[in-house]
């Protein structure tokens, strides 16, 4: 077992995140690299949730990976269904996508440096998991035409469905009625991911964090909304997903 | 399994695009920061927003991904 490890085959500790304490049942979850299995080490007064994958591709080539959108798009679900998947069994304190350590030593180090903030945020998001919610224009149905007879004149029918222009927003008074409502049932709000911001259509967006036992409150406003809006918006929420947006984002105090 | 699943108040036929755009918009949205010498934290993420166009005519190559590891959220009516 003396032969010597080549560069590539360098290990380093991928982190999740991190819980008070272990969950009840073992959890058993692939890894971001979808080959090395995800384990929860004692960490001084927490759990972190890790796995050990290749440093050449997490740490010397993380930035270049990301540009890649095969590769992102490949990290990204595994690094969700792990991160989602410790967050079925105990609240989480994810960390960000690509947090590498060189080994447990430096890990440690950090965790016990950052202890008070992590008690800060754990109490932030106890029961509690993010939503997402979008608002989204509903394009006027398009008169059908004469029926397409190749593939051009469908493609070119298709294009005449598509709204020409970015839609007009949510009026102010409806807007604030609606942040209003979803404020009030919701424990924070944060800005939106940047990354669908794009969508065709979209109005509105916001990430909410939510006390499990108020999720059947926020769905029935939403229901409400949707109603009133039935001809103009539709109204989508995605979750629940662990607390990616609201936990804090102060180095200094994690 | 752990994806989050969508909630749609009314008809979408572009559900499955969406998934893999909300999952990118969670996942890199912030998340702790960690920092300090031996911690290589995630200083890049601004270029991938700058290819957000690319990242939305490039779903179809992406949506592969998604199927092979099998993490397709599941939409609930």
């Amino acid at each position: 077992m003396a032969t010597q490890l080549k560069p590539t085959d360098r290990r380093v500790l991928y982190l999740y995140g991190v819980t008070r304490s272990q969950p009840a049942k073992s959890v058993r979850l692939m890894g971001v690299d979808l080959e090395s299995p995800v384990e929860a080490i004692e960490c001084e007064a927490v759990i972190c949730w890790l796995s050990r994958v290749s440093a050449d591709e997490f740490e010397d080539s993380l930035t270049k990976n990301m540009e890649n959108l095969d590769w992102l798009a490949s990290a990204s679900v595994a690094h969700q269904r792990a991160v989602g998947g410790i967050a079925q069994h105990a609240d989480i304190l994810p960390a960000r996508f690509g947090t590498v350590f060189r080994d447990e030593n430096s890990l440690r180090a950090h965790i016990r440096h950052h202890l008070r903030g992590m008690e800060r945020n754990f109490l932030r998001v106890k029961d509690a998991e993010e939503w997402g919610i979008k608002i989204f224009a509903i394009a006027p149905v398009a008169a059908s035409g004469p029926k397409a007879r190749t593939g051009r004149e469908y493609l070119q029918a298709k294009a005449a469905q598509l709204p020409r222009k970015k839609p007009a927003g949510i009026p102010e008074p409806e807007l604030t009625e609606f942040q209003s409502a979803i404020q009030g049932i919701a424990e924070a709000s944060a800005p939106p991911g940047r990354i669908s911001g794009g969508q065709r259509g979209l109005l509105f967006q916001t990430s909410l964090l939510v006390k499990r036992n108020n999720l059947s409150r926020l769905e029935s406003v939403l229901r409400k909304f949707s109603r009133k809006w039935a001809s103009s918006r539709r109204i989508e929420k995605s979750g629940p997903w662990p607390p990616y947006s609201f936990v804090s984002q102060d180095p200094d105090s994690l | 399994m752990s994806a989050p699943g969508t909630m749609v108040f009314a008809d979408t036929n572009e559900g499955e695009h969406l998934a893999l755009l909300d999952i990118l918009d969670h996942v890199l949205n912030q998340g702790v920061i960690l920092r300090g010498n031996l911690v290589i934290s995630l200083a890049g993420v601004d270029l991938v927003y700058v290819g957000l166009d690319v990242i939305l005519t490039s779903i179809e190559t992406a949506m592969r991904y998604i199927h092979a590891s099998s993490g397709v959220p599941e939409k609930t009516p």
